[in-house]
């Protein structure tokens, strides 16, 4: 089975006798795929320097997740773009090529899981040291109610990594509620994109355009980061 | 029964917390306005003055019969990293 959003890919670039909208579409998905891996390396760089600077767990769990699911995001856009050449370049699909396929959509969805986890930690983390019992709790109900409805079509993989951001959009809101600070606000409002954008990714499915708003929806969540990265790097003393 | 957190302040959070307390003087203090600013003990604000010196971010000069220190380019560098720092972990919940 080829992984959904794979399908869409070749689906549209592989006919390009037919109206070019669908492969303006997929080289639109490919470019937002790009800009989200560079901000969110980016944003990674910046949790390194953190790092090494306080040495606080939790920016080390932020420099592996964004750096983890930048890496992920980048690898997926070319090897999407090596898969349609090959395609282009033969009459039938051959098997292999699908074999590899879904190889490399199982590989591109566990970054992504990985790179989730790293962040649920992160805030389970710093909810732990600072004693605040309830934030996890809210967090973890949070996270185990996101999944509750049960569709036609589920791939489960996806579910995990809409708890896992259900948990750390959660946790980032009660932050800026707490904190009441611009940056604080463009990280819920980044991880909120971010989540939504999975939950189109879902219906995909039903209805092939929400490949494109998903990822236009994720691209809006990086910017925010981004706009949170340009603000904070604005600072002077 | 609920824990008290005890707030721990990091090495590079008191080294900032120093770094911030002579820019709040101009750039030059001694050790009096310092160790209020920073809020350390004597002893201990003098280790970490000692290595803030080998750092390169602090510099000692001899005024009358005081020590002075002063704040190096380096040092002003260091504070505004640190901002930076502070307010991208601020941003995403983390304490430093």
């Amino acid at each position: 089975m080829i992984h959904p959003q794979d399908r869409k890919v070749i689906q549209t670039i592989s006919h390009p006798g037919e109206n070019l909208s669908p492969q303006l579409l997929a080289l639109l998905v490919f470019i937002m795929e790009i800009v989200s891996s560079f901000i969110s390396i980016l944003v990674g760089y910046q949790a390194s320097k953190g790092y090494k600077a306080s040495s606080a767990k939790g920016f080390l769990f932020l420099y592996m997740g964004f750096m983890v699911l930048g890496v992920g995001i980048f690898l997926r856009a070319i090897t999407a773009v090596f898969f349609v050449l090959a395609i282009r370049t033969t009459e039938t699909l051959p098997s292999s090529l699908v074999s590899l396929s879904n190889v490399a959509g199982i590989i591109f969805t566990v970054t992504q899981l990985g790179a989730y986890s790293l962040f649920t930690v992160t805030y389970a983390f710093q909810a732990r040291s600072l004693g605040q019992r309830d934030l996890e709790v809210v967090g973890t109900v949070a996270a185990a109610v996101f999944p509750i409805a049960r569709l036609f079509y589920i791939p489960a993989l996806e579910l995990l990594a809409i708890s896992m951001l259900g948990f750390v959009t959660v946790s980032s809101l009660t932050h800026w509620l707490h904190q009441k600070t611009l940056a604080s606000a463009l990280v819920f409002i980044g991880f909120g994109f971010m989540l939504f954008s999975h939950l189109l990714f879902l219906f995909m499915i039903f209805d092939e355009v929400l490949l494109f708003f998903g990822q236009l929806v994720q691209l809006a969540g990086f910017m925010c980061l981004l706009i949170m990265l340009a603000k904070v790097n604005r600072t002077r003393v | 029964m609920s824990r008290e957190h005890k707030e721990y302040r990091s090495k590079t959070r008191i080294y900032a917390d120093i770094l911030n307390s002579l820019l709040a003087h101009g750039g030059k203090s001694g050790p009096t306005h310092i160790l209020l600013g920073a809020n350390l003990s004597h002893d201990r604000l003098m280790k970490h003055l000692k290595q803030l010196i080998e750092l390169g971010l602090i510099c000692e000069e001899a005024e009358s019969t005081e020590k002075i220190f002063k704040l190096t380019d380096k040092g002003r560098t260091f504070i505004i990293e640190f901002v930076k720092v502070e307010k991208f972990a601020d941003a995403f919940g983390i304490s430093i």
